[in-house]
């Protein structure tokens, strides 16, 4: 690596040298009690999958550029020189850890590897080594909210395609709109996903419960934050942030995407609107009778997979459970504390991905396998894109005989008339 | 010798509580100064009041008793016992009311403390022998727990001559007297711990102990400042 590369890269590593990034690279006492925190580690046991071990990579190249330590005795704290090879290391290190900051719940300083490990991303990304994919979707995000007026016309005809799926799970009154769209005033902005699946049920659950609510141009999912591209994640959350000023609703609710929702719950700043996620929503028109569910709509046991970026990450544990209190006489608990709930294996940009990462992403899940198994469930319901594609994969190649669920879609699906 | 003897005890010590201070307040302040971050890490479900949460995160390291019972017990005796071993440093220059509300002999524990502390520390240097923690581990590990461990041991020898075998060459007025001269800056060592009979030990001792102070504010015992802030981050 030349010398200009470097400072460069030590440029992108400076910048993210904030004081809760400094407290995590000077404290590691590197006591082991995170070892047996990792998915990864604890499918596949091996050193490098434990999370002081990944930090450790990031803490190293600190050291030797960032601490007096290294430039005084350099081997007290194997300190190491960014090179070429220095960023293989943080490439594996970065994209086999998945974000779910399970670990941070064993550390005794509450060290944050997902951040440690946005340093590598960042570094990755600077030369031009992340994953060319993740990159590239931010991008077309980014291209998307640039170009909305060109492109809203061909959305709003694929919106209008899917009226008729939304009144079959929910019937309105003549002269409603199913999806609205653009309404200014109104009261909730809903921000999908790029797919029906996304928008159907929940747009049914809308109607159902008379909510004033308008749809969002964009998607919710942000690609810069799996990528670890701060000004991209701030591009992309941006546009919906914009899009719910102008449209001066009271609330953005966001769809099931983990990361969408910790993204804009935890990074949009203070702002005219809350910020809630789907399933908050569902659990709040539920305790205010706003819309029933049938019991005996599902049949078999019923499991629920907490996404780490919206229950241990973004708070929500409680409604999910609400809400599956009135889908099902028969739940089960995947972990006595939700905290502990192993990461479904697909997060941190690593589903997204596809194909190049399902070996990595099958071996390194098995805990997670096994933990469904356990529950003997049969319908396995979860809130999020991520981890709903991740077990479905699971599913199949451990062959655990579940139905992956989204949680929208079983409140979609067994709404009653009052 | 004594000429060797008097430059660990005297400008050795200087140098050590020098660079301590600067450069544990210049840490610090290099920290501090860095811009928060934009947004919450906290880990949740959220208990409050935070603050007390975080205390107790710090304090009862309640992490490492769930998932490491073993290291908790050595961890909590370790502490328990350092705090203890500070307190009986600060009564060596002299009495505190508030100190002795438990009346003691100067140390507390009456060689107790020091023992448990070595053998906490050879739990702590020894675990990482074994995989995963050898891995994981880097030199300034063992450093620290080396230097740590030879300075308790000499240290506590003369604690235990003192509390087990009755030895009074070398007592509390002794230090009292050297200590104190150092801290108004009018170094007098005096002979009794210069010529003592077991005088190195206390030399190895303050040796070691300069060595461990200097190192302190670039080495990972920045936790002792760090871990409630930290903490307090991850309870939001």
């Amino acid at each position: 690596m030349d010398e200009k590369t470097r400072n460069e890269l030590l440029q992108l590593f400076q910048g993210k040298l904030n004081r809760a990034m400094r407290f995590y690279l000077e404290t590691c006492s590197r006591c082991g009690v995170c070892t047996k925190a990792c998915h990864v580690h604890e499918s596949m046991p091996h050193v490098k999958y434990i999370a002081a071990y990944r930090a450790e990579i990031v803490r190293r190249i600190y050291k030797k550029y960032f601490r007096s330590q290294g430039k005084l005795w350099s081997s007290l704290g194997q300190s190491k020189e960014l090179s070429e090879m220095a960023l293989e290391e943080l490439y594996e290190a970065a994209y086999s850890c998945t974000g779910c900051r399970r670990c941070m719940v064993y550390c005794p300083f509450g060290i944050d590897t997902q951040m440690i490990m946005s340093i590598a991303k960042l570094l990755l990304i600077g030369a031009s080594t992340e994953p060319e994919i993740l990159s590239m979707l931010a991008d077309m995000s980014i291209e998307k909210g640039r170009s909305i007026d060109v492109l809203k016309e061909g959305f709003l005809t694929g919106i209008k395609n899917l009226e008729a799926e939304v009144v079959k799970k929910w019937k309105i009154e003549a002269g409603e709109t199913a999806i609205p769209i653009d309404v200014k005033g109104a009261k909730l902005l809903y921000v999908a996903l790029a797919g029906a699946h996304s928008i159907i049920p929940a747009a049914a659950v809308f109607n159902a419960a008379g909510e004033n609510w308008t749809l969002s141009f964009f998607e919710a999912v942000n690609f810069g934050a799996f990528v670890g591209d701060p000004t991209r994640t701030r591009l992309i959350l941006d546009r919906i942030v914009n899009e719910a000023k102008i449209l001066e609703v009271k609330e953005v609710c966001i769809c099931e995407c983990g990361t969408a929702f910790r993204v804009m719950k935890q990074m949009a700043g203070k702002q005219p609107f809350e910020v809630s996620s789907v399933t908050e929503v569902h659990a709040r028109y539920l305790r205010e009778g706003r819309i029933k569910l049938d019991k005996s709509k599902f049949e078999g046991a019923v499991t629920y997979h907490d996404p780490c970026q919206i229950a241990r990450n973004g708070g929500v544990m409680d409604e999910p459970r609400y809400i599956l209190d009135r889908l099902t006489e028969d739940y089960r608990e995947m972990a006595p504390d939700p905290r502990y709930n192993w990461c479904c294996g697909g997060g941190g940009g690593l589903v997204a991905l596809g194909e190049e990462t399902l070996d990595f992403r099958m071996k390194s899940a098995k805990v997670k396998a096994d933990q469904i198994k356990s529950t003997r469930a049969t319908i396995l319901a979860t809130a999020c894109e991520n981890c709903h594609t991740q077990l479905d994969n699971l599913n199949e190649h451990y062959n655990l005989g579940v139905e992956v669920k989204f949680l929208t879609s079983m409140v979609a699906d067994a709404l009653v008339r009052h | 010798m004594a000429t060797l003897y008097y430059l660990i005890l005297v400008p050795m010590v200087y140098i050590a509580f020098a660079v301590f201070l600067l450069g544990t307040a210049i840490k610090l302040v290099k920290l501090y100064k860095a811009p928060k971050h934009p947004s919450t890490l906290q880990i949740f479900p959220e208990q409050n009041p935070k603050w007390l949460w975080a205390l107790y995160d710090t304090f009862l390291l309640p992490t490492v008793r769930k998932h490491n019972p073993l290291l908790w017990v050595f961890l909590m005796i370790f502490h328990i016992c350092l705090v203890l071993l500070i307190i009986g440093h600060i009564e060596l220059f002299r009495d505190f009311s508030i100190f002795q509300a438990v009346p003691h002999t100067i140390f507390l524990g009456k060689g107790l403390v020091g023992l448990f502390l070595s053998v906490s520390l050879l739990f702590f240097l020894f675990r990482r022998f074994v995989s995963p923690n050898r891995e994981l581990s880097v030199p300034e590990d063992y450093y620290l727990l080396i230097l740590l461990f030879l300075t308790v041991l000499f240290g506590s020898q003369m604690d235990w001559a003192r509390a087990w075998y009755e030895y009074g060459e070398m007592g509390v007025e002794d230090y009292r007297e050297y200590l104190m001269s150092l801290l108004y800056l009018k170094p007098d060592v005096p002979a009794n711990v210069l010529f003592a009979g077991h005088s190195f030990m206390l030399v190895v001792h303050v040796f070691f102990a300069n060595l461990f102070l200097m190192s302190f504010p670039f080495s990972k015992i920045m936790h002792s400042f760090l871990a409630l802030p930290m903490n307090k981050l991850r309870r939001g």
